[in-house]
């Protein structure tokens, strides 16, 4: 009859301590009785900020992680997708943001990988690529199915996969943000083959940010915040300020110190940066005492920023000046020595050696500073080690224990000791809160709020907009590559705002 | 250090060790003798030279394949340095060295600037060097070395050869420079997670390279030894065989495959084991080449075993 | 630009190379010294082409060196012995299968790199061909057996003829099986593969064990070719082989290569080192100059056509 092609009920996901147990009783839920339900012949758009819980969500639905509660039908028959091949197999096809194919073999290739069609034993090469070729046209693309698949642009690319999915008889389709690297032709062309599919009663799950296209494309919108619900509406005329007032609406807590004061010293200004070539140039600066925070999407160059900034990734235009000097193509190892210190999003595999105790990783960008003769005293380090325990409160047996036995919040403690340790004038922070729990967090506000009041700069990416704006003397807005927006006065500093400054704007091809 | 201590006794050879003591006390004749202890510390010494340096390759996660062949390259240059061209011993010791230091830095040039994976890198430079080695002494042995030359690791100091003193005096040095310096300190976050080393600060290009060319200057300085030792240059000396005898005694000592975990004590283990395990064998009169199958055995188990336990944890 | 363009400038190189060598070197060009040409190169090709495999799953195969010297001595002990020339070549075929399975156990269960574990295994191979006969050498062979290396069938050589079946079997496994797309795929994204419900571990074990093959016939080839086993013939072909591989555009980053092109690069070795043999030149500078090659090949070409995965 009329029921729905899926629904997903009351789905809750749990946050995961560091030894894989779900924490029950915490007020803070990766997904908190989420639902969810999609109509066959629709498209169904999912909007959320980062980490508002849509690609978990999504996961659940494709069978990659299991929910902690609630239930998911199909229509009208419960089911359980235990792995990502259930849930094939049940009809659910995940488009994912990096492809799953080789790009060392060809279309057709690809697409029937593991189900090659044979003839007494032979590869049925004629069947393989007729096969092939009849699932291409009859999706409107004339894809040659010899080609190799890494010699196809990438909107090519995700056609091929699409097509693989559909191979399946899929039934619904998850898309996660699609046209990221699309241009406007090859967006219109993903639209009107969206629009075929929906012709013969396939689902589809898109998220996306980017507003145009939700006018084009959707049926309906749902929101998706903190983890929860916060409402569906039809996408026909949808105003994009209620949008955004869903996606953020909440209050800003007061657990942002203020004590420090921007100077009007240049510390580190940055000029003309391309960062993917054909881009327009960006050009930043961050004064001492002062708590400069970016924004953006993911994917729109933030951390790439950064990282150029700190010599780990070649910059190709454009120029850097830290204390008065030039730094184009200095190191990470000069600038520590200089004063700069960079704590990367991803801490397991770029902040911390996890196999290494506390004091082993404390000491890592100050052993020269430390240890002036080259050898290493072991009392020396334990001494050290213990005072930023003490100073920042990290929770552990003792200094010797393994970085990677301790939680999240420690471990990123333990981050910050090791940078403070190194003495830096100035700090770049790529989403420091991520993944912590709230007594962390606070503490690692008030922390850059002593070391902005010490004199040293902060430049800070965050994907969460109360702390950008909490934190923050100024902020700057990225997208695709390049700067759109700085923002100065406090008044101009609302959430809202700032999306609208994030969410703005044409397709282009991010990093 | 109570990491090292832990995972030693951890991976047992310790235990190994003092166990094959024992096996060969009670079951093989004229082992348990201060003549036959005498031998064996002779034995082990110059192994124990060119298995510090592959222990610290070992630790930034690459291999040195081309050890042996640098032992055979030395070999050949101290013959010709000494007897044909009859160098001063100072200056050929320390030509021999810099040799070995050359072929390092072309190693560690190769593997970090050109990014060849090492075990390719360090086959093809192993096959140049044996061919270098081979062209240079046509085939020649060189015998009969200068006295003076032989001095260096002959001379008899309480029983024991120089080259044992030498051998203990660089182990100690190793162990200082590995598991007490701030460069050893590198080496060991290289090894666990080079990114992460390199994005604290950490001068990593410099440091794997002068990995390789330490353990290449090692491995010449064993093959000037074992030259002074037999008394004889050839291009032959060392070898794959030595090679692999050497990887053997690092991962029987607890040196991991991966990268980061390594000890110098432990791999002074690993010599002696497997020099313990050659005593026995010799005395035993079995065929040498069955020794050779079973060293492949004893890397086998090791590594099983600590993939099991790794499996367990 | 493309595969296709670089096949050509490949082939175009290898001709006028050929052509310079023809020009250059005496007796080069002659029908005698080119059969042999192939005779020699046929070891090479027939362990790259299981080597081949190997590589485009992102492994290496270091043992093939013992494998060429311990499956011949066992078959040739057998031989000897009196056992029937069959039954002894399949002995020491079921050796090498015996030893690249254990090869793939080790990579695909135990996860332990390939260069370890092959490297082990050969020098297990080697100690064993050194024990079966202390260290002795065997020779005088029956006379079918020393045919397949040194006779003509229908005025083709044995070993050339050896060479294009096994060849045949590298291409119809990689070019016209389902195994065959899996094998490449396996190299270009091993997660897609499992996903996808493919034993990616099946897959191992059978490539390496299809190495341990190629040795053992590259070694029995070898041996009957000289009418001799000596316990370690196996050590120059190692790195022939993958210098083959490399020089035939298999390249190390996995997923890419093709066994024609790798039977190719083994030609091209071995006219080099005829080449160079013809001029006199001492086979252990031949060897600095294949040690050479491999290096700047390999980093030449890595920067790979392909990358590992789908860019976004």
């Amino acid at each position: 009859m009329d029921e729905p092609l899926l629904e997903m009920r009351e789905i809750t996901k749990y946050i995961y301590d560091s030894s894989g147990r779900p924490i029950r009783n915490s007020d803070v839920k990766i997904l908190d009785s989420v639902s969810f339900d999609l109509r066959r012949g629709e498209v169904h758009v999912l909007v959320g900020e980062n980490g508002a819980g849509k690609s978990t969500l999504m996961k659940i639905l494709g069978g990659i992680i299991p929910p902690d509660q609630g239930t998911i039908s199909l229509e009208g028959a419960a089911v359980s997708l235990a792995s990502a091949r259930k849930a094939r197999d049940r009809g659910i096809a995940f488009i994912h943001q990096e492809l799953n194919l080789c790009a060392n073999l060809d279309v057709a290739h690809n697409i029937f990988l593991g189900r090659e069609p044979t003839r007494g034993g032979v590869l049925d090469k004629k069947k393989l690529y007729a096969q092939a070729r009849a699932l291409l046209s009859s999706l409107g693309f004339e894809i040659d199915p010899m080609v190799m698949l890494g010699r196809l642009a990438t909107a090519h690319q995700q056609i091929v996969e699409i097509a693989k999915a559909l191979s399946y008889e899929s039934k619904i389709l998850i898309m996660d943000e699609p046209t990221a690297s699309l241009s406007k032709n090859e967006i219109d062309r993903l639209f009107s083959l969206m629009r075929t599919l929906q012709a013969r009663g396939i689902g589809i799950v898109y998220i996306s940010h980017r507003f145009e296209e939700l006018r084009q494309v959707g049926d309906r919108i749902s929101v998706l915040r903190d983890g929860r619900s916060i409402g569906t509406i039809p996408s026909q005329g949808f105003r994009e300020d209620e949008v955004i007032q869903m996606m953020v609406g909440r209050s800003i807590d007061d657990m942002y110190p203020r004590s420090h004061r921007p100077t009007d010293d240049v510390l580190l200004a940055v000029e003309n940066l391309r960062l993917p070539p054909g881009a327009p140039p960006l050009s930043l600066t961050v004064r001492r005492g002062e708590v400069v925070g970016i924004s953006g999407l993911v994917g729109s160059g933030r951390t790439e920023l950064l990282k150029t900034i700190f010599g780990a990734r070649r910059l190709l235009s454009g120029r850097i000046v830290y204390n008065g000097r030039k730094i184009n193509g200095w190191r990470p190892g000069r600038l520590v020595r200089a004063g700069m210190a960079y704590l990367s999003e991803d801490r397991k595999t770029e902040g911390l050696i996890t196999a290494m105790t506390i004091r082993e990783n404390v000491t890592l960008a100050s052993l020269f500073r430390l240890f002036r003769f080259g050898m290493i005293s072991q009392r020396k380090e334990r001494e050290a080690a213990r005072k930023s325990v003490q100073q920042l409160r990290i929770v552990a047996r003792s200094v010797e224990q393994t970085v990677g036995t301790l939680s999240g919040g420690n471990q990123q403690r333990t981050v910050f000791a090791k940078w403070r340790a190194a003495e830096p004038q100035l700090l770049l922070l790529d989403e420091p809160t991520r993944g912590i729990d709230v007594g962390a967090k606070s503490q690692i506000y008030k922390m850059i709020d002593e070391i902005a009041a010490q004199g040293l700069g902060v430049l800070m990416v965050s994907s969460e907009l109360p702390e950008l704006i909490g934190m923050s003397d100024r902020i700057y807005v990225m997208r695709a590559g390049t700067l759109v927006a700085e923002l100065t006065e406090r008044e101009a500093m609302t959430q809202a705002g700032i999306l609208a400054h994030i969410l703005k704007g044409a397709s282009q091809p991010v990093l | 250090m109570k990491r090292i201590i832990q995972h030693a006794l951890k991976n047992g050879s310790a235990v190994i060790l003092v166990l094959l003591v024992l096996v060969g006390i009670v079951f093989v004749r004229n082992f348990a003798s201060v003549d036959n202890a005498a031998v064996i510390v002779r034995q082990s010494a110059i192994p124990a030279i060119a298995v510090l340096g592959m222990t610290m390759v070992l630790m930034t996660g690459g291999i040195d394949l081309s050890l042996g062949f640098v032992v055979g390259l030395a070999s050949t240059a101290t013959g010709f340095m000494a007897k044909v061209w009859g160098l001063p011993v100072d200056l050929t010791v320390a030509a021999t060295v810099l040799i070995g230091a050359l072929v390092g830095l072309v190693n560690g040039a190769i593997i970090q600037f050109m990014k060849v994976p090492s075990f390719i890198t360090t086959l093809g430079t192993g096959y140049i060097l044996y061919g270098i080695s081979q062209l240079a002494s046509a085939g020649n042995v060189i015998t009969r070395l200068p006295p003076s030359l032989l001095a260096v690791g002959r001379t008899d100091l309480l029983g024991l050869p120089t080259s044992v003193y030498i051998a203990v005096g660089i182990v100690a040095l190793g162990w200082f420079l590995i598991h007490k310096s701030v460069f050893g300190r590198a080496l060991t976050a290289f090894g666990f997670n080079s990114r992460v080393a390199f994005l604290s600060g950490l001068p990593t290009a410099r440091v794997n390279v002068l990995t390789y060319v330490l353990c290449s200057s090692l491995a010449a300085l064993a093959g000037l030894l074992l030259t002074i030792r037999v008394n004889a240059a050839q291009p032959n000396m060392g070898g794959g065989v030595f090679t692999f005898e050497i990887i053997t005694a690092a991962i029987v000592g607890g040196t991991s495959l991966f990268g980061g975990v390594g000890s110098v004590i432990g791999s002074l283990f690993g010599v002696l084991i497997i020099k313990v395990i050659e005593n026995c064998i010799n005395l035993m009169n079995i065929s040498y080449h069955l020794y050779l199958a079973v060293q492949g055995g004893i890397i086998l188990t090791v590594i099983v075993m600590d993939k099991i336990r790794s499996r367990a944890a | 630009m493309g595969q296709r363009v670089g096949r050509i400038l490949f082939s175009l190189l290898g001709v006028a190379a050929l052509a310079a060598a023809g020009l250059l070197v005496p007796h080069f060009l002659t029908p005698a010294n080119l059969l042999n040409v192939v005779r020699q190169s046929s070891i090479i090709g027939i362990g790259a082409v299981g080597m081949t495999m190997v590589i485009v799953i992102l492994g290496i195969d270091l043992s093939i060196a013992g494998l060429i010297a311990l499956c011949p001595m066992a078959s040739g002990l057998l031989m000897l012995q009196g056992v029937p020339i069959v039954i002894s070549i399949v002995a020491g075929i079921i050796a090498g299968i015996g030893m690249g399975l254990f090869n793939g156990l080790m990579v695909a269960k135990l996860n332990v790199p390939p260069f370890i574990t092959t490297l082990v295994v050969g020098q297990v191979s080697q100690g064993l061909a050194l024990i079966m006969n202390n260290g002795r050498s065997i020779g005088g062979f029956p006379a079918s057996y020393v045919h397949i290396g040194n006779g003509s069938f229908l005025g083709i050589p044995v070993s050339d003829l050896l060479l294009l079946v096994m060849m045949g079997i590298g291409i119809f496994i990689t070019q016209f099986t389902p195994t065959g797309n899996r094998i490449y795929a396996l190299g270009g994204n091993e997660t897609v593969v499992r996903q996808e419900g493919i034993n990616a571990d099946g897959l191992k074990l059978f490539v390496y064990a299809f190495s341990g093959f190629c040795a053992s016939i590259a070694g029995i080839l070898l041996s009957a070719q000289l009418d001799t086993v000596h316990p370690i013939q196996g050590d120059p072909y190692l790195l022939d082989t993958i210098a083959a591989c490399v020089i035939g555009g298999v390249s190390l980053a996995g997923g890419e290569g093709r066994v024609a092109m790798a039977v190719a690069g083994a030609l091209i070795i071995g006219s080099v080192r005829n080449v160079l043999d013809l001029l006199g030149v001492h086979p252990f500078f031949q060897n600095v100059l294949v040690g050479t090659i491999i290096i700047l090949v390999v980093f030449g070409s890595g920067l790979s056509r392909y990358r590992r995965t789908v860019p976004v």
